[in-house]
């Protein structure tokens, strides 16, 4: 979005899995970019697509979606909800003009806070490589 | 051919209506044009001449059932509009027991618009593979043998571009938009009470009229219909400025038929994909 400070990332993460493992991140004292802004939500299955398509109007150059892995969800089957919705999601958004890259769905568990913020640094590496989206 | 089909609608609706089988009968009546087709209400068995059956017959009238909740109503369906039936069935909007469905081998039909008339077969009919109706209680007409599968010529030579020319084109097509909202209107998949787009808690879609918002009303919609579209494609046809609509529906509809083997509207007990899972499926997602 802005060019001094790299791209704007919106993250969706989920209550019991992803933001647990952001936590873990944080209290592991494990660097990551400070381009995702994270949002909390109770499930990955919660996830509207209006609220990804949203984002990108809105002016967001990538938007993460992170659960827990398939078959750990917390309501038992809220991410094989989204894993099927956003399948079809990712195609959409390619076909009208925003790259596959730029909206990514990861499995991160709660523990899993060095896979947090791994995925993190390389998402921002890769979305500062394709640059801010011309559009909005 | 035509006009026999016109007569058997006739005496279907007359004998439907005399018996009170239905109280109304949706079909097709030539427009104050003098030659194109417009949807007919028929509660009369004198009124029964009114109905046509015509190569300009195109509007989808499944979406008028929605209105007729409760009531006994006949309608008249060709091999696409039957889908939506099915769909509607699925989804429990209407209930089967109310209707009777009056099917029609569908001849295709042809470009027009008020006082203009061509030979030109509409573009949904080169990809239909629906001429006979899926779901029906009296056919007219008989069974023809479908086409081979769909190949999605269009879909392909639009991804051949890349992503800033589709970017381009799509944002072009949403400074066209005005956002009369004819295509969800003419959509049978369409019938939330309250759509999204007039939410104002939250507000998901701004009140004015400018490409993003338009962009991301076209964007929903054609997600919202992901799997469950039935290409009928009533939204393109009724389109004031020109969106090429199908290419999103179609997108949708490839997609939906790779990742799932899954058609719209083929069965009325069908379960939609994304109102289920697998758990062992893979999708190129989270891995």
């Amino acid at each position: 979005m802005s060019a001094d400070n790299g791209p704007l990332i919106i993250g969706f993460l989920c209550n019991w899995c992803s933001y647990a493992g952001a936590d873990m991140a944080g209290t592991s004292r494990i660097a990551y970019p400070a381009n995702i802004r994270i949002i909390r939500v109770p499930c990955s299955g919660r996830v509207d697509p209006l609220l990804i398509v949203k984002c990108f109007e809105e002016g967001a150059d990538a938007v993460l979606v992170a659960g827990c892995h398939p078959g750990d969800c917390h309501y038992n089957e809220g991410n094989y909800y989204s894993r099927r919705r956003f399948a079809l999601l990712r195609a959409l958004l390619d076909f009208m003009g925003i790259e596959k890259e730029r909206f990514q769905v990861k499995w991160v568990s709660a523990s899993e806070g060095k896979r947090f913020a791994k995925i993190i640094t390389e998402f921002t590496e890769d979305m500062t490589k394709l640059g801010a989206r011309k559009a909005s | 051919m035509v006009a026999d089909f016109t007569q058997q609608i006739r005496d279907k609706a007359k004998e439907l209506l005399e018996k009170g089988t239905v109280e109304c009968v949706i079909g097709y009546e030539t427009g104050s044009d003098g030659f194109s087709a417009r949807p007919a209400f028929i509660y009369e068995s004198a009124e029964v001449e009114r109905l046509i059956f015509d190569n300009t017959c195109s509007h989808n009238l499944v979406k008028y059932l929605l209105n007729k909740k409760g009531k006994p109503t006949a309608v008249i369906v060709k091999g696409c509009d039957s889908r939506a039936l099915n769909l509607l069935l699925s989804e429990k909007q209407i209930d089967r027991d109310n209707i009777f469905i009056i099917g029609v081998v569908c001849p295709g039909v042809v470009e027009w618009g008020w006082n203009n008339h061509s030979d030109q077969l509409q573009i949904r009919c080169n990809w239909c593979r629906q001429h006979n109706p899926v779901i029906y209680d009296f056919l007219v007409g008989e069974p023809v043998t479908e086409g081979p599968p769909d190949d999605f010529a269009d879909i392909a030579a639009m991804e051949t571009k890349s992503t800033e020319e589709r970017e381009a084109f799509w944002r072009e097509q949403a400074e066209h938009c005005v956002r009369c909202y004819a295509c969800r209107q003419a959509c049978p998949g369409c019938y939330c009470i309250d759509c999204f787009v007039e939410q104002l808690d939250p507000e998901w879609v701004g009140i004015r009229i400018a490409p993003e918002e338009n962009l991301m009303w076209n964007t929903i919609r054609a997600f919202h219909l992901a799997g469950r579209c039935i290409s009928c494609n009533e939204c393109e046809r009724v389109c004031p400025v020109n969106i090429p609509l199908s290419l999103l529906n179609r997108r949708m509809e490839r997609e939906v038929l790779g990742l799932f083997d899954y058609r719209a509207g083929m069965s009325e007990d069908a379960v939609a994909p994304l109102i289920t899972f697998m758990k062992d499926e893979k999708l190129g997602i989270g891995e």
